[in-house]
């Protein structure tokens, strides 16, 4: 069953391509927009049964091993949820048939990439579904051709490049270390050996996927590369593709291969609360619209990081619905940014102002999206802060827990400049003509708002349903 | 209904009803201004027919239990009512006045949302019993005062705004911080746990002053309250029901509810609240001594009385503690009712500044006379309400600390000064302003019903008093 979750998306692709007629192209964007509802319907009902059936011919013929567990759920919901908010953009902003068509095709392969990412348990396997992935990405940002696109493209490329030769190179150590691939058997070798191979090996890992996470020191494509691809992949990049090759999978393989080691816990700390204060500062001095979010972005994979790094259960299940409630706050927040952009021609904040009088919808969505990504209640990013600061505490980070909880402040000071420029106060005379955003934009910010709200205000199911059976997986 | 339903009508009620608001209006405005009324006026009701049971001695309690502590409790006592029906009745009025004031305003929508949802959640604060919902609500109330401070989209106008969010979200992290705290220490965010766990415990005194930045900065005290003058931009209505009613009086609520009622805190903050409190009272004082702008003036004198109530919540002693409760129903009423004066005047005349008004006593007299009387109440001159409540809380302050008492007694001086002097140059003298209506019926009306209310309150003081003993007794357990 996993495996379709891989093989239709890819088989789809293919069809679609043999024959890449008009007709086909227009049914791209329909087949996209089923797979995504799919998948989504499939990881929020989460029946076993649906989950469980076995596919013999299938089975034999693709032998990836994949698994299933309460983090791959959460993760293959917010893909799919991103997915289609970067579809339902992209339709409205990708005016070409043409180039809309290469669009989806690269959205499918993206989200093929992060599923599979989210279910192996193979390293070498896992490293392949990151280099799919990351090249589907490459090109989507570079996708409109022009200087700064390529400039952006070419920046998360050489550092990508790096991040792989360190993953690689870790990869191999691991391998002659443990002698296989395979998650498991990688983490009862190094129960047994502990020799500073392994602790290199380890370093590099966390380093590689640092890089590709964006987190402070290793940030420096992240704004480059959000502000000048465009707005679909805007909402892509930011919302979750980061997010699950970088962060998710540090997750994933310190939970389930290397183990909470002290000083990792240090260093993980260190970063996050780094991440936190320097992406929200940076972002307070920022003028245009995509580079805010984007080091806004930064700043709040902070946040999980530093939830993570307490290794405790309420941690680390703050971080991981933290990762769920930014992938949907902040694609609800690039989704935005690509209504204004389509509106005003521009995403420069300076040449904004009042746009809520005029785009009713994207303004209120916006002050939910700007809402939940400061912490405020009741909306859903609230308690994932929550939660990680408590956890902060309660593991004897105090001073961490400190800086996060006032980090808070700083985070509301640039959004509220973002809402001050762009949606609040008065409409300038320029923009007295533009309208609502094109209705399929509409319908992905308020599919978005409604999250934010529903997982805020029923916080208690969603943390019964989708949260609490993560302990499982932490405490063996 | 019975009484669980009640109390979570009192609450749900606006809250939900906010958000049908936008759409009704597209509709109606006449239906939308009603609906708007009735959620409001559903909260008072509510809150009124709670009153008997809490009065028999019993709390009623609807909980509803959540992870990791974060428990829905709601809890009606006698405090909580009593907060409850003082700020929904002025909601009450100042939604009727809004009816008058806002009718030619774009972005009527948003106000009523915003506004019915921020007496919404005042209701819900005022009942919550677990710090995390209490501070949830907290927050509404903060957003809801956001979108209604920068109302007018002027870019001044916005920045004020964002710098009233900025400081009371800086306050709330900082109390956020203190529960978190709690919760470690107790391992619940129950009040009723928590005070049960600190029966016996001592409290650290970082988590009283992590929770005492939240307060103050809520309740617009020294050294947080220059986000209330410049609050002052919103529309009137607005000013009246942040900065009389409801806003500024979360801080002095959670106070009582926490320090007064919870924790034990240690002496020293009977002698650090009230001198901050002083000084609080004495330096917006001097500022509403010499401010030109209507509206800043009240906004000053607002700072210095809600000093005077966090004297008597602090000093100890139980005259002082009830004093300051019925400081807070006084003092609400007459400052809503300056506010809403305030408001009429502004939409006359055109202006804010002082200096440019005079004489307006002849073609205002009704807005004249409520002024004067809420004035009067401010002042505490008898036999106005507020008399009553501001010799009560003084009477406490020199029961324990003279030194203190002297200071708050200058400051009462100060407040007799500026109010005549404000409505002197408003009401005496030659017209340099002139008005020709003295602004709708509603508005008229509603401005003349709290100044009533201010002399009422003090000539038929028993029945308040009454009913702040049996708080006292509830919440000190005597």
């Amino acid at each position: 069953m996993l495996s379709l979750l891989i093989l239709v998306p890819l088989i789809g692709i293919v069809i679609l391509n043999l024959s890449a007629r008009a007709p086909a192209r227009r049914l791209a964007f329909w087949f996209a927009l089923l797979i995504f509802i799919s998948q989504i319907l499939l990881a929020a009902c989460r029946h076993p049964v649906l989950w469980n059936v076995e596919m013999k011919q299938i089975d034999t013929f693709f032998k990836v091993s994949l698994s299933m567990d309460q983090i791959s759920f959460i993760m293959l919901l917010c893909i799919g949820i991103v997915s289609i908010a970067s579809l339902l953009v992209a339709r409205h902003t990708i005016y070409d048939e043409k180039e809309l068509f290469k669009f989806v095709n690269l959205l499918i392969i993206t989200s093929i990439g992060m599923n599979g990412i989210v279910l192996v348990k193979d390293i070498f396997t896992l490293y392949i579904f990151l280099e799919i992935t990351a090249l589907a990405s490459f090109v989507l940002i570079a996708l409109e051709k022009d200087r700064n696109a390529i400039e952006g493209s070419f920046k998360y490329l050489i550092l990508s490049a790096i991040a792989t030769i360190m993953l690689l190179t870790s990869i191999a150590l691991l391998f002659m270390v443990s002698g296989s691939t395979s998650f498991e058997a990688i983490r009862q070798a190094l129960n047994l050996a502990n020799n500073n191979i392994i602790l290199f090996a380890i370093g590099l890992f966390v380093c590689g996927l640092a890089i590709k996470g964006g987190l402070v020191p290793f940030h420096a494509w992240v704004p480059d590369a959000y502000s000048s691809a465009p707005a679909a992949v805007s909402v892509l990049l930011g919302g979750i593709v980061t997010k699950t090759v970088g962060i998710y999978t540090l997750i994933r393989l310190l939970i389930a291969v290397f183990g909470f080691d002290p000083s990792l816990k240090t260093i993980l700390l260190a970063l996050g609360a780094l991440s936190i204060v320097f992406g929200a500062l940076a972002a307070i001095g920022q003028n245009d619209m995509k580079r805010m979010l984007a080091y806004s972005s930064i700043s709040q994979v902070g946040y999980i990081i530093l939830g993570f790094g307490c290794g405790t259960f309420l941690g680390i299940a703050g971080a991981i619905f933290h990762i769920f409630n930014h992938s949907i706050f902040k694609s609800l927040l690039f989704v935005n940014s690509a209504a204004v952009e389509t509106r005003l021609g521009t995403t420069d904040m300076n040449k904004m102002g009042g746009l809520s009088s005029k785009m009713p919808i994207t303004g209120t969505t916006s002050v939910i999206g700007m809402l939940s990504a400061a912490g405020v209640p009741p909306l859903a990013g609230f308690w994932s802060k929550l939660m990680i600061i408590v956890a902060l505490w309660q593991s004897g980070s105090k001073t961490y827990s400190f800086i996060a909880i006032m980090a808070s402040v700083i985070t509301l000071a640039y959004l509220l400049i973002m809402q001050r420029k762009v949606f609040f106060g008065k409409l300038s005379i320029e923009n007295e003509n533009i309208d609502e955003a094109r209705i399929g934009i509409s319908t992905a910010s308020i599919m978005l708002a409604v999250i934010i709200i529903g997982s805020g205000v029923f916080f208690p199911l969603v943390f019964n349903k989708f949260i609490a059976p993560i302990q499982e997986l932490i405490i063996r | 209904m019975n009484n669980s339903g009640l109390l979570l009508a009192a609450v749900f009620v606006p809250v939900m009803g906010a958000f049908t608001l936008p759409a009704i209006g597209r509709i109606s405005e006449h239906l939308r201004n009603a609906l708007a009324l009735i959620f409001v006026l559903a909260s008072l009701v509510a809150s009124a027919m709670l009153v008997p049971t809490v009065l028999s001695g019993q709390t009623i309690t609807v909980a509803l239990a959540g992870p990791l502590g974060f428990n829905f409790v709601l809890t009606a006592d006698p405090l909580s009512v009593f907060m409850a029906i003082v700020s929904s009745f002025i909601s009450v009025i100042i939604t009727m006045y809004s009816f008058g004031y806002i009718s030619h305003y774009p972005n009527r929508n948003e106000y009523y949302t915003m506004v019915v949802l921020f007496i919404g959640a005042m209701m819900g604060l005022v009942f919550s019993s677990n710090l995390i919902l209490l501070y949830i609500f907290w927050e509404i109330t903060a957003i809801a005062s956001w979108r209604l401070i920068g109302f007018f989209r002027e870019k001044q106008h916005v920045i004020k705004a964002d710098k009233a969010f900025m400081v009371t979200i800086f306050g709330a992290l900082a109390m956020l911080f203190g529960f978190i705290l709690l919760y470690a220490e107790t391992g619940s965010f129950d009040l009723a746990v928590i005070k049960g766990y600190f029966g016996v415990n001592p409290i650290s005194n970082w988590i009283v002053l992590l929770i005492l930045l939240g307060i103050l900065s809520k309740s617009a005290t020294l050294p947080f309250h220059t986000w209330l003058p410049d609050a002052g931009v919103a529309p009137s209505p607005v000013t009246a029901l942040l900065h009389a009613a409801v806003l500024v009086k979360i801080g002095v609520y959670v106070f009582a509810r926490l320090f007064v009622m919870t924790l034990p805190i240690a002496a020293i903050w009977h002698t650090v609240v009230p001198i901050i409190a002083s000084a609080s009272a004495l330096i917006s004082a001097g500022a509403a001594l010499i401010e030109t702008d209507m509206k800043r003036i009240i906004a000053y004198s607002t700072i210095s009385q809600i000093a005077f109530i966090f004297l008597g919540l602090a000093v100890g002693g139980n005259i002082g503690i009830a004093g300051a409760l019925l400081y807070i129903l006084m003092h609400g009423i007459a400052k809503g009712g300056l506010f809403l004066c305030a408001g009429i005047i502004e939409h006359g005349t055109r202006t804010k500044d002082i200096t440019k008004m005079g004489g307006l006593l002849a073609s205002m007299p009704i807005t004249a006379i409520s002024f004067l009387f809420c004035a009067l109440s401010v002042m505490g001159v008898p036999p106005f309400g507020g008399f009553f409540s501001k010799y009560m809380v003084m009477s406490g302050a020199f029961n324990q600390n003279v030194w203190i008492a002297m200071v708050f007694l200058v400051g009462a001086f100060l407040t007799i000064i500026y109010l005549f002097r404000l409505f002197n140059m408003i009401f005496m003298g030659e017209e340099k302003a002139h008005s020709e209506a003295e602004g709708s019926r509603v508005m008229v009306a509603s401005v003349a019903i709290l100044g009533i209310l201010s002399l009422a309150g003090g000539i038929w003081i028993s029945y308040p008093a009454a009913y702040v003993q049996i708080t006292l007794k509830q919440m000190l357990g005597i």
